[in-house]
């Protein structure tokens, strides 16, 4: 049939024909709609969850950081002559880093880690201290709201100032006024000279706000602490960062800082590095794997309604094989018969994304809702479950239409 | 005149070897063009076997079978379908009409399927109704109609693209003796308009209304006698 309007026809008749048989296409359709429903809301909910991480990576100051940390060269019995005579990580250590790859540097920071006892007119606490040095501040995410921060010559010259993160400023100057006032770390004297801005972030809605810990430090310059605080003649460090973007000149990075910083420790292996952006795009690679869930439970749904489906298109094959004979009688060729089952089996795929779609959104904004997250989904979640459905719709068309097809014409008229 | 219908030969058999049926046994058969004839015999002779074949539905077994200047025999699914749709027009006992579409849809379809455009199929589909009588229901469903009034779409139906044999197949079958008799008459003024009528019946009231009458007995033509004029 190739007659103007053929296909308008076909439409219009399967439309009838699934009108008319409501309750048997609703059955058809139930595999492609929970099929749908089941990728569209696997997709959104992890999609949702991976945009509300990504929003936390950007409040963290990005994850393109390469951390290197001491570790243990030691692993049983004395150390060696060369273990003692070690000196550890230290600010050369970075300088050296720093050579490496100058132009996709973009920051290097460094800290020192205490614990010192904090006094204020106001308050007298044990508080954790941290020695920064480099662009640690930046690096890190933080934001000035009062005052100023290091400079190189603090840095340099172990200057006795401090910069406070928004909890210890509220603790120690209650009245708000902390800037340019005088703290005792530990027994030395030292001025505020700036306040951070509070960071907050919530990964879900009712949670903790998982930069508490971050506000709650005083930084000061890590010469400070190693040096004047601690007495530590080479300036050891806990922690040096680098910050490279480009993940390319990373993965060059990571390879050659090894040979570098063994060079500076006498061969010896007591520092560590950790890629945190290798990390999370491990941690990624396993959400990677539940879409590959989700996308393998909506196909089990697909194929499951699809074998529904066969079963039930052939049932009713039976009921409507003398209609097939009718019209072969009058001139439908079998491609024609073909046309008109597959126009109907695809209407009904039709129908039931539609109404797989509805489920799934609601389906992703209850489960968002309740975890506590913006619902975030991706157009392509959309096209991926109409595709599968069309295909699986398409596939378990076939047969059916094709039985129908081949009728013999004289045999389907005769159908009781 | 031309034939519309020539066979030579005709068989048909069921079945294989050891259980073989032999529903036609060889049939000669001519139906000239513009010609009322009956094909009558008890159930079981295998008119019914005959019709299939005449009606393109069914393929025979051997023999030559030329319908409308055109050999058929050994056509394929595909052309026999077209053969069908344009050279026969089917009206069955049970009326065979499409229940969820409309009286003119029904009618429409063979034009559809002939590739018609979709004013034309309408133009003519009404134009079918008032011949056949029925020009009112022409947007009601086949059940909202009377027996008499469904076979009425039926041959509506078969006439719409102006076949070459009309193939009724005991069209009063299921109609009371009135209302059958009503349509016997639609199907002389049809044979006085022209058109060439294969009847299919084993009631000899109703054959006697035709031109001529072949009588079909264990898979042979028994007989043929003509009207008396």
């Amino acid at each position: 049939m190739s007659g103007e309007g053929a296909f308008g026809e076909r439409l219009r008749n399967a439309w009838v024909e699934i009108r008319e048989n409501l309750g048997r296409g609703a059955l058809q359709a139930l595999g492609i709609v929970l099929g749908v429903a089941s990728v569209l809301g696997g997709f959104s909910i992890s999609d949702s969850q991976r945009k509300r991480a990504d929003e936390m990576f950007v409040k963290m100051g990005g994850l393109d950081k390469l951390r290197v940390q001491p570790a243990d060269a030691v692993k049983d019995g004395n150390p060696t002559a060369l273990q003692t005579a070690n000196r550890g990580l230290r600010g050369s250590d970075a300088e050296d880093g720093s050579k490496i790859d100058p132009a996709s540097l973009q920051g290097v920071s460094l800290q020192r880690f205490a614990r010192a006892r904090v006094r204020s007119p106001h308050a007298d606490e044990e508080r954790q201290i941290q020695g920064i040095g480099g662009d640690f501040l930046a690096v890190d995410g933080y934001e000035i709201a009062e005052g100023r921060v290091f400079s190189n010559e603090d840095d340099v010259n172990a200057s006795p100032v401090a910069v406070l993160g928004s909890e210890p400023a509220a603790v120690l100057f209650p009245s708000g006024d902390a800037v340019g006032q005088t703290i005792r770390v530990g027994d030395t004297p030292v001025r505020v000279i700036g306040v951070l801005r509070e960071r907050i972030f919530r990964f879900r809605r009712d949670q903790h706000n998982i930069f508490r810990r971050k506000n709650r430090f005083i930084f000061v310059p890590a010469s400070l602490v190693s040096g004047r605080m601690q007495g530590d003649q080479y300036r050891r460090l806990d922690r040096v960062t680098f910050r490279i973007p480009d993940i390319k000149a990373m993965e060059a990075f990571a390879k050659n800082l090894s040979p570098v910083l063994r060079a500076n420790h006498r061969q010896q292996d007591d520092f560590r590095l950790d890629d945190i952006g290798a990390r999370i795009r491990k941690e990624r690679s396993q959400s990677d794997v539940y879409d590959v869930i989700f996308l393998l439970s909506g196909i089990l749904a697909l194929l499951g309604g699809g074998i529904v489906n066969v079963n039930i298109q052939m049932a009713s094959l039976k009921d409507r094989v003398r209609e097939v004979g009718v019209k072969m009688a009058i001139g439908a060729p079998g491609s024609e018969i073909f046309r008109e089952f597959m126009t109907e089996a695809m209407l009904l795929t039709f129908f039931g994304s539609l109404a797989g779609f509805g489920i799934g959104v609601a389906f992703s904004k209850i489960i968002t809702l309740s975890i506590g997250i913006p619902l975030a989904m991706d157009p392509s979640s959309f096209l991926w479950a109409f595709f599968l459905a069309g295909t699986f719709g398409l596939l378990f068309a076939l047969y059916p239409a094709f039985k129908a097809s081949r009728l013999s014409p004289m045999e389907a008229l005769r159908y009781e | 005149m031309p034939s519309v219908i020539e066979t030579s030969q005709l068989t048909k058999t069921f079945g294989s070897n050891g259980a073989a049926v032999h529903a036609l046994r060889g049939i000669d058969l001519t139906v000239r063009r513009g010609e009322f004839l009956a094909l009558i015999g008890p159930s079981g002779s295998g008119k019914s076997t005959l019709m299939a074949i005449l009606g393109c539905l069914d393929s025979p077994t051997n023999g030559r079978y030329t319908l409308d200047g055109r050999p058929v025999e050994g056509l394929g699914g595909a052309e026999l379908a077209k053969i069908r749709n344009e050279k026969i027009g089917f009206v069955f006992q049970n009326y065979n009409l499409l229940p969820r579409a409309s009286v003119v849809r029904n009618v429409e379809l063979p034009m559809l399927y002939a590739g018609v455009g979709r004013k034309e199929r309408r133009r003519r589909a009404l134009e079918l109704l008032e011949t056949v009588g029925i020009p009112d229901k022409a947007n009601v469903l086949p059940a909202a109609l009377s027996g008499g009034q469904r076979q009425r779409v039926a041959i509506a139906r078969a006439l719409a693209n102006r076949p070459s044999l009309l193939l009724a197949d005991e069209p009063t079958g299921a109609l009371d003796s009135r209302t059958g008799a009503e349509v016997i008459g639609l199907f002389r003024d049809l044979h006085r308009q022209g058109h060439t009528l294969l009847l299919v019946t084993h009631d000899p009231a109703i054959a006697i209304q035709a031109e001529r009458r072949v009588e079909i007995r264990d898979g042979v033509v028994a007989g043929a006698e003509e009207m008396a004029a």
